[in-house]
């Protein structure tokens, strides 16, 4: 798969197809790889492919530095290519102004992240170039796409509650979670705005309760489940349960699940008379 | 003064500090992280651990913290400083280069201005150090004159000697204090030459090579072939025990407020942005860079110390895996290649 992978680069580059390549290269560590940008045909050796590829890197699409590049080929698995239909649902990005490397997985991380027990998308929904043999994606049910919820939901109000309360005091107000989130794009984040100050910028449970719900809330309907966020946060909060709740009442309410289909009308940004209400209260 | 401490006496230990009036503070495993936190018992310290996941400058300078609070009436503004900051504490199993930041960083708050909250909170905890007895590939402290054992910062410094004793030794006034305060606990040196069990860390560049090199090349494509990676979360600063940048920001209404010191960060793009929207540090190269010189060159220039001590948190928790002993190696190795893109 990595020849493979190399060859494709290579050829992108060779042919002007692309300006860059976004890849994985090796890391600090065996157990871990990094984002590389591969802009020369004679580099193209420093992209590799393994468990350690956790990276969502679509999210150097919405960084200057990276853009700067040129046009570019991303190296995504199968969570990744959902951002890809958000951005361009979300006209961040125009599907022909990227090229797109998919590679077929079967899980990443050690131990295996949890986004891939119930992955449904081991070949990618969307590529230019398929690298690897591509899988028959799997089909699960509505109770097992949600299952890491099961603990949590049966869980008093009072007890959610406190279970947040203590999970948030550890934010140290960062902002990794937004920075590494692929569609957390916007150029000046609500909680850049002081003028009114919508989000106290203090690492207090005010303040820290005000973020985590306003990003998680942000991302409704919108999150593709990658798990960076929650991978990044040096607090070890589980942001990822916030985000799965809400896909969970966002598919339950508008029969929406985010970065499947291209053609699909955006669960927040489409307006129906007859959308489903009985749930606001 | 040297004693020894044997692991069956920590449980008196930490009981007459609590009886002595200190708070204590100790790595204790929370999930997934080792957290430098308020503990009751021996019992929950964690020794087995290469470092702290948090760094112990949240116990001078906190992640937030009210400095003072105000009320607005008609002619007249009434301000309330804040008391008891200050908590008598111990930091209990901090590791060398943590300890060894605090003199570095004391030199800043006793600048142009004397910071009360950093200065009474230094009077007030005493720190305690283990040294390291493992390190992993992310530690560089030998790089940057100090060591697993090192004693600077340290009121007390614990070694390993065997598996359920402690070495000892006491660096400070305040920690020979201390050890008297609770005499009973420590028993007598051992005799002969103790077995000092301290991990061998490898020294991974020359910093006499790295601020000439930076002095020379504030313009360089480095910057950028470095540092395309980084996602500018600046969790890098604030996991650093040396990075002390903070921001200033009133939470108020219209007639009564509190004025609020937060950590910030130089990796932030909001760090250096005007009112007028001209930002001088504009792309992330510029930051990157930033933390490299102020480290490395601006400190030094200013304070003849080293702004890093070489913990490797940085690169332990950087999402987009950037490393920044790797990025010193380079420099110290760099004979003028490669090129420069332009010089300014
Ligand atoms: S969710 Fe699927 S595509 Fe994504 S890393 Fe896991 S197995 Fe691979
Ligand atoms: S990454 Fe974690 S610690 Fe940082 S702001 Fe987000 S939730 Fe808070
Ligand atoms: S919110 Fe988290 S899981 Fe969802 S898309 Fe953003 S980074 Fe990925
Ligand atoms: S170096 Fe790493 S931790 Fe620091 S701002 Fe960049 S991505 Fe974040
Ligand atoms: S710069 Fe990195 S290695 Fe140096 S003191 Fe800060 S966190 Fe530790």
């Amino acid at each position: 798969m990595i020849e493979a992978l190399r060859k494709k680069a290579e050829e992108l580059l060779k042919n002007k197809t692309v300006d860059v390549v976004y890849g994985y290269g090796e890391g600090s560590v065996p157990e871990r790889t990094r984002p590389v940008f591969i802009t020369k045909p004679e580099d193209v050796n420093k992209l590799t492919w393994n468990k350690y590829c956790v990276y969502n890197l679509t999210t150097y699409l919405k960084k200057q530095e990276s853009r700067k590049l040129g046009k570019p080929a991303i190296v995504v698995k199968g969570c990744d290519a959902k951002t890809i239909t958000v951005l361009i649902k979300e006209s961040q990005i125009k599907r022909e102004d990227i090229y797109i490397i998919g590679v077929t997985c079967t899980g990443i991380g050690d131990p295996p992240a949890t986004k891939c027990k119930a992955c449904d998308v081991n070949t990618p929904l969307i590529y230019d170039e398929l690298i690897g043999e591509k899988i028959g994606n799997k089909e699960f049910s509505f109770e097992e796409r949600y299952a890491e919820l099961d603990e949590y939901e049966k869980l008093s109000e009072q007890e959610k509650w406190d279970f947040w309360q203590k999970q948030f005091e550890k934010c140290i107000k960062c902002y990794a979670c937004s920075s590494i989130c692929p569609l957390c794009f916007c150029d000046r984040c609500i909680v850049d705005k002081n003028q009114p100050q919508w989000i106290d910028p203090s690492a207090h449970p005010r303040g820290n309760l005000s973020w985590n719900v306003t990003r998680a809330y942000h991302l409704a309907g919108r999150c593709i489940n990658c798990e960076e966020c929650q991978r990044v946060c040096p607090a070890d909060i589980p942001l990822n349960l916030l985000n799965k709740k809400l896909a969970k009442e966002t598919e339950k309410n508008f029969k929406y699940r985010s970065g499947y289909n291209v053609d699909d009308e955006l669960a927040m940004a489409t307006y129906k008379e007859d959308d489903n209400q009985d749930f606001i209260k | 003064m040297e004693k020894t401490l044997k692991k069956e006496k920590l449980n008196s230990l930490i009981t007459g500090l609590k009886d002595k009036g200190y708070k204590t503070i100790a790595p204790k495993k929370d999930n997934n992280l080792i957290t430098l936190c308020e503990i009751q018992e021996a019992d929950e310290i964690h020794f087995d651990h290469v470092q702290t996941n948090n760094s112990i400058k949240e116990y001078f300078l906190p992640k937030t913290e009210k400095i003072l609070s105000y009320t607005i009436e008609k002619t007249k503004v009434s301000i309330e400083e804040p008391e008891g900051f200050a908590v008598k504490s111990v930091v209990f199993g901090s590791r060398p280069c943590d300890a060894a930041s605090l003199p570095i960083m004391d030199k800043v708050f006793n600048w142009d201005c004397t910071d009360k909250f950093w200065i009474e909170r230094r009077e007030a905890i005493t720190i305690v150090t283990i040294a390291c007895d493992k390190c992993d590939s992310y530690c560089f402290c030998t790089s940057v004159c100090l060591a697993p054992d090192a004693k600077q910062g340290s009121d007390v410094l614990l070694t390993k000697i065997s598996d359920d004793e402690y070495l000892v030794e006491t660096e400070t006034e305040k920690g020979e204090g201390l050890i008297k305060e609770l005499e009973t606990v420590f028993s007598e040196p051992p005799s002969g030459t103790p077995d000092r069990q301290v991990a061998t860390v490898e020294k991974k560049f020359e910093i006499d090579k790295v601020k000439p090199w930076l002095d020379e090349n504030f313009v360089h494509k480095i910057w950028a072939e470095f540092s395309t990676k980084c996602i500018g979360c600046g969790a890098c600063t604030f996991v650093c025990p040396t990075c002390h940048c903070f921001d200033i920001v009133d939470e108020c209404t219209m007639s009564k407020g509190d004025r609020v010191k937060n950590w910030d960060g130089c990796q932030f793009k909001m760090f250096t942005l005007h009112t007028s929207g001209h930002n001088p540090r504009s792309t992330q190269d510029q930051r990157w860079r930033q933390r490299i010189m102020h480290k490395f060159k601006y400190y030094v220039e200013k304070f003849d110390n080293i702004l890093c001590v070489g913990c490797g948190r940085c690169s332990r928790v950087c999402p987009a895996d950037m490393n920044i002993s790797e990025m010193l190696e380079i420099i110290s190795t760099d004979e003028g290649q490669p090129e420069p893109v332009s010089k300014e």
